[in-house]
């Protein structure tokens, strides 16, 4: 197997996991067998539940057995063999069981009794969502800004830059943190959404400027540029026609914001000063699983962090191929 | 030269300051301005609304931002940065406290991170081994575990197998969390430079002669090494301190991550400026540490500069 | 555990038939940990800082009786003599936690009107003196307090040993609960200020049959968490609905209290009625019934206030059309609260109420709290005592947490007013079957009014590691160290307490 062929294969496979990931995010709420915080009965912490299709009366089609608690305390649980419960396609998301009581925990609960599977699908709508604004609004600014010094000069340029510079050299954490803890506590889940894109955006545009603003500063030289500015062009115009040699740094450069930024939301989150509980983004339901003790019971409570690495191993797999065709090096 | 270099360092050092005054004095003011104050703790322990008043005066809230942020830089020169609101006592000591559990911290993460230098070559010089190819697929596992997922998961393995203690304080934990990606990062870099040595015409030119490729690799790649890895320090700095704050958070070691959060969340004007001053400083000290070593190797550097 | 007061600085005492005067005898011998012998003008140098209005002392408001302060004379160097200014129910118990200051330390400072600053975190440590079993030895803020034994402490146990058994004691200052919790499990620690969080407790369990660590029930506790909707005049002008007594009487109802104590207990709490739980012992009111679960009688409490889904998006909506929605405030990092919230956030929704809950960090709850900036908070208050009279500050409505609309300067509806006369009453009552009825009538209006909800109360369960004993748990704060001078390590083990 050549080193190409491997290097295309698993860029693919990068691009298949992104799009589906995107899938997964608009269509979440169509998918999810429940709402993200329906909370049922005696569910806390509920193992993942087994989808059967053998019993001991021969082979069926799928089915889940009833889940019985057998200590509240020590949250386990048992399945009841003598009923079967069979499962339906598309009535309630994708699929679900015929017994409303008995709920299908494909990804287990949470100490909530909270359906872990139907979370992460809502949750990728916030995570992925204020990831992928926060994304873009860093790319147009920093485009637009990268443009206007590149091509502008002087002291515009060396203004603009020296902006960039100090918010490159800042942790982005702690930029975001402070940013996001100077702002009101109490907010609707759009608000905060909207905020974070925001602040994502204000702390991601210096990567694209720096990038953008070398590439146009060395197109100015050439022939086309000088024409236009010969022509009266004002440095906007001329920014605006030469921004097109930009187009393959900025597609890279969004491959490598989406993780920055995705698990820029978790932290944020994680530590309280993002979205609200019932929401469920990722980094909420993180929370939920820093108590190690009880995690390693509970394995199913890393599923955001197992999305979250999904998500950024995709994103690597996708730049090296990009970065191996020489479109950009570290 | 040796005024060349000497110009470099004084000059660096100057545009550190300056980054480390902005920085704090930016925090200062973001604080500042934001909706609520320290003294909103006190109302917790029924103080009457002259003791709250005397206690804004103390803090100096009662002054304008501006003036209250003069009054604080000037205090810089005397090194005071003030009372922390929350601790009761001055921010120096506080800071300096952190300061140096982080900078343990980030020295012992950097030091495991660097065993991915050899690792990288290795695998760099032998790259359609079996063994490459583990410790690559390994590699990219890693760097995409950036700290917050790579504490949890290391909490989940500690508690599940007891190899790894989780109890708070351990050093081993947070300091894993953040080497890892990092050792990672740099295994990738040196396996990429190793493999591409090979095919550098001097070291064809050698291995034709009959030098063994072996030595060769390490050589050439070791020469290179140092530089490529200087050429990632400030990705490596930048990564080493934003990973602090939730790392330090989520395994319970008293560095200035910690303390920022805290003093943050509890509006501690000077001690979230006294913080992220001296955040800035560990940053920028790092990077010109790194200049400093690459320009050693690099003359250009300095007359770039 | 005993809850009557038991003898300590003062060696016996006598009141006076209307229970305004009480002479007491200060026990012989007793000396400041620097040697000072205890006298009766310590006591009154207390009582007189305590009521400096100068110095606005928290502890020293809490002791005024009807506004007025206690008198303190000495009678002989041995002798005090402690007037009461109205008659007082819970009589001398009030005065169980009066620390006796020096007043051969402090009494320049006061006179100076210094006091306040007398003794804080500059002050060398060995100007600090006490009559307590343990003196501070080091403290450095946010980090650790250390104290060691005071070798002039005066008490000693039955056998004539001297007390206290335990060398020092270090406490140290974590960030949250599941650092506390991993510390005590790691063996960094013999105790933890925490009670055990449910989730942990099936661990624990294992680690107790393990002999790794004791876990101690201190029973059920007094400071259940409450939700109340501020109903301060005016705090919602444009939902009036907010602050309808029908809408708390709907909560009660539309919340199932078995789910909060299943869920977020884990079945390790008590379903209950209002903020006197079964761990107050004589004061708890059994035939008092929390609201049974109806959500279909809440549903038609919530109409007949107006509220219905009047635009079929299953979300009621109040006689203007809008969403009828408010937020519950609570604290952050404490997750038996935020998941509390969450459960009757989940309930009430089912009942077509829009709740959004907001974790504060503390300092910022308290101020939306005092500054009445909120819709509704879920939080607990404290007791420091087991008697009612001794928490007028919930129950008056003059009081700071009165919590649903603190310090009215008078009565705002009839039945505070009424229970303010009933908590009047029964402070200055001294017969104590009286005094019960009069609580109970108390209890009984508060839950007819439901000002706060209560839903669970706990068990309080406290670990510490095996090798500690004499640990009696208790239920109020501090729950293991307020008997510091009885613990001890068990034969074996050593090294200091920590």
């Amino acid at each position: 197997m050549s080193q190409a062929f491997r290097r295309r294969w698993s860029a693919t496979f990068g691009i298949s996991v992104l799009v589906g990931a995107v899938v997964i995010a608009v269509a979440g709420p169509w998918l999810a067998p429940h709402a993200p915080d329906e909370q049922f009965e005696d569910r806390a912490y509920a193992p993942p539940t087994r989808i059967h299709v053998f019993d001991s009366a021969g082979l069926h089609a799928p089915f889940v057995h009833p889940l019985v608690l057998v200590d509240r305390l020590a949250r386990t649980y048992r399945e009841d063999t003598s009923v079967r419960i069979p499962l339906v396609w598309l009535r309630h998301g994708l699929v679900s069981t015929t017994d409303p009581a008995q709920p299908l925990l494909l990804f287990g609960a949470d100490p909530l009794g909270r359906d872990v599977f139907s979370r992460l699908l809502f949750g990728a709508r916030l995570s992925l969502g204020v990831t992928f604004l926060g994304v873009l609004g860093a790319l147009v600014i920093g485009a637009a800004i990268g443009a206007l010094a590149g091509s502008a000069g002087g002291w515009t340029d060396g203004g603009l830059m020296l902006i960039a510079d100090f918010l490159l050299a800042l942790p982005g954490a702690y930029l975001v943190l402070v940013l996001r803890s100077a702002l009101r506590q109490v907010l609707e889940t759009w608000e905060v959404f909207a905020l974070v894109a925001l602040l994502f955006a204000l702390a991601g545009w210096p990567h694209a400027a720096r990038g953008v603003r070398a590439i146009i500063a060395s197109e100015r030289s050439r022939e086309y540029a000088e024409a236009a500015r010969a022509a009266g062009a004002g440095s906007w115009r001329v920014a605006r026609q030469l921004l097109p040699a930009a187009r393959g740094f900025l597609a890279v450069e969004l491959i490598l914001l989406i993780p920055a930024l995705l698990v820029a939301e978790a932290t944020i989150s994680y530590l309280g000063l993002g979205f609200a509980d019932v929401s469920g983004s990722w980094g909420v339901m993180l929370k939920d699983a820093e108590n190690g003790r009880v995690v390693v019971d509970a394995p199913w409570m890393l599923a955001p962090a197992a999305a979250i690495f999904i998500i950024v191993l995709a994103t690597q797999l996708v730049a090296r191929a990009r970065m191996a065709a020489g479109e950009i090096r570290w | 030269m040796k005024s060349a270099i000497g110009r470099f360092v004084a000059w660096r050092l100057c545009v550190a300051a300056a980054f480390v005054i902005a920085v704090a004095a930016s925090a200062f003011l973001l604080v500042r301005l934001a909706p609520g104050d320290a003294t909103t703790d006190l109302a917790m322990s029924r103080a009457t609304p002259s003791a709250i008043e005397a206690a804004r005066h103390r803090l100096g809230l009662d002054q304008s931002a501006l003036a209250q942020l003069a009054q604080w830089v000037g205090g810089i020169a005397r090194l005071d940065l003030g009372q922390s609101s929350r601790f009761g006592r001055p921010v120096a000591g506080l800071v300096g406290e952190s300061v140096m559990n982080t900078a343990v911290l980030a020295v012992v993460a950097l030091l495991i991170a660097l065993a991915g230098i050899p690792l990288g070559i290795l695998t760099g010089s032998r790259q359609h081994s079996l063994f490459a190819r583990v410790i690559g697929a390994l590699s990219l596992a890693l760097v995409c575990c950036p700290p917050i997922i790579g504490t949890l998961a290391l909490l989940f393995f500690g508690a599940a197998t007891g190899w790894l203690s989780i109890a708070p304080g351990h050093l081993v934990l947070p300091a894993l969390a953040l080497a890892l990606p990092l050792a990672a990062m740099l295994e990738r870099l040196q396996s990429q430079a190793a493999a591409e040595a090979l095919h550098a015409p001097d070291i064809l030119a050698a291995a034709a002669r009959g030098v063994p490729n072996g030595r060769l690799v390490w050589l050439h790649a070791g020469r290179h090494a140092l530089r490529s890895v200087l050429g990632v320090a400030g990705i490596v700095m930048a990564t080493l301190f934003s990973g602090s704050i939730v790392v330090e958070t989520m395994a319970a070691w008293p560095g200035i991550g910690q303390l920022m959060l805290k003093a943050l969340m509890s509006r501690d004007l000077y001690l979230v400026a006294g913080c992220a001053m001296a955040g800035a400083a560990l940053l920028a000290v790092g990077n010109l540490l790194a200049d400093l070593l690459r320009a050693a190797l690099d003359p250009r550097v300095v007359r770039v500069s | 555990m005993s809850r009557k007061i038991e003898p300590r600085l003062a060696r016996e005492w006598t009141s006076s038939p209307d229970g305004l005067t009480w002479i007491f005898k200060l026990q012989d011998g007793v000396t400041f940990s620097d040697g000072v012998p205890l006298t009766s003008a310590d006591v009154v140098f207390t009582f007189r800082a305590l009521f400096d209005p100068k110095l606005e002392s928290a502890l020293g408001s809490s002791l005024l009786i009807g506004g007025h302060p206690i008198q303190a004379r000495a009678l002989d160097a041995q002798t005090v003599s402690v007037i009461f200014p109205a008659a007082y129910a819970p009589g001398i118990t009030l005065l169980d936690a009066v620390p006796i200051l020096p007043e051969h330390k402090l009494r320049g400072a006061l006179e100076a009107g210094t006091f306040r600053d007398a003794w804080s975190v500059t002050t060398p440590l060995n100007e600090i003196v006490g009559l307590g079993p343990f003196v501070i030895e080091e403290y450095i803020a946010g980090q650790r307090l250390v104290f060691a034994r005071n070798p002039r402490f005066w008490r000693r146990d039955a056998d004539g040993h001297t007390l206290p058994y335990l060398d020092r004691i270090e406490l140290q200052f974590t960030p949250d609960q599941n650092t506390e919790s991993l510390r005590l499990q790691a063996g960094q620690a013999d105790l933890i200020t925490d009670r055990v969080r449910f989730e942990d407790l099936a661990a624990f369990q294992d680690l107790e049959r393990r002999k790794q660590i004791t876990l101690h029930d201190a029973g059920v506790s007094v400071a259940p968490d409450m939700l109340w909707i501020n109903l301060r005049p005016g705090a919602a002008a444009e939902r009036p609905w907010l602050q309808r007594e029908e809408l708390r009487h709907a909560i009660a109802q539309a919340v199932n209290r078995a789910t909060i104590v299943n869920t977020v207990f884990l079945g390790q709490a008590e379903e209950v009625a209002g903020p006197i739980t079964s761990g107050h012992g004589e004061w708890f009111l059994p035939d008092l019934k929390a609201e049974a679960f109806d959500p279909a009688q809440a549903a038609s409490l919530l109409a007949s206030i107006g509220l219905k889904d009047r635009n079929g998006d299953g979300v009621l909506d109040d006689a203007n059309g809008r969403t009828a929605a408010f937020t519950i405030l609570t604290t952050k990092g404490n997750s038996v609260r935020e998941r509390t919230a969450a459960v009757i956030q989940a309930q009430l929704g089912n009942v077509g109420l829009k709740v959004d809950v907001v974790p504060f960090d503390p300092g910022a709850l308290i101020d939306q709290f005092n500054g009445g900036t909120y819709d509704a908070i879920l939080f607990s208050v404290e007791y420091d005592s087991f008697d009612p009279a001794r928490n007028p500050d919930f129950w008056l409505s003059s009081g700071p947490f009165h919590v649903w609309h603190i310090q009215q300067p008078k009565p705002a509806t009839t039945w505070e007013a009424s229970i303010d006369d009933l908590m009047r009453r029964q402070s200055s009552t001294i017969d104590s079957n009286q005094r019960h009825e009069l609580f109970a009538e108390a209890q009984r209006q508060l839950a007819r009014h439901a000002p706060v909800l209560c839903f669970a109360a706990p068990h309080v369960v406290i670990a510490t590691s095996a090798r500690v004993g004499g640990v009696t748990a208790s239920v109020l704060n501090p729950p293991v160290l307020w008997n510091a001078e009885s613990l001890y390590l068990m034969a074996g083990s050593s090294g200091a307490g920590r």
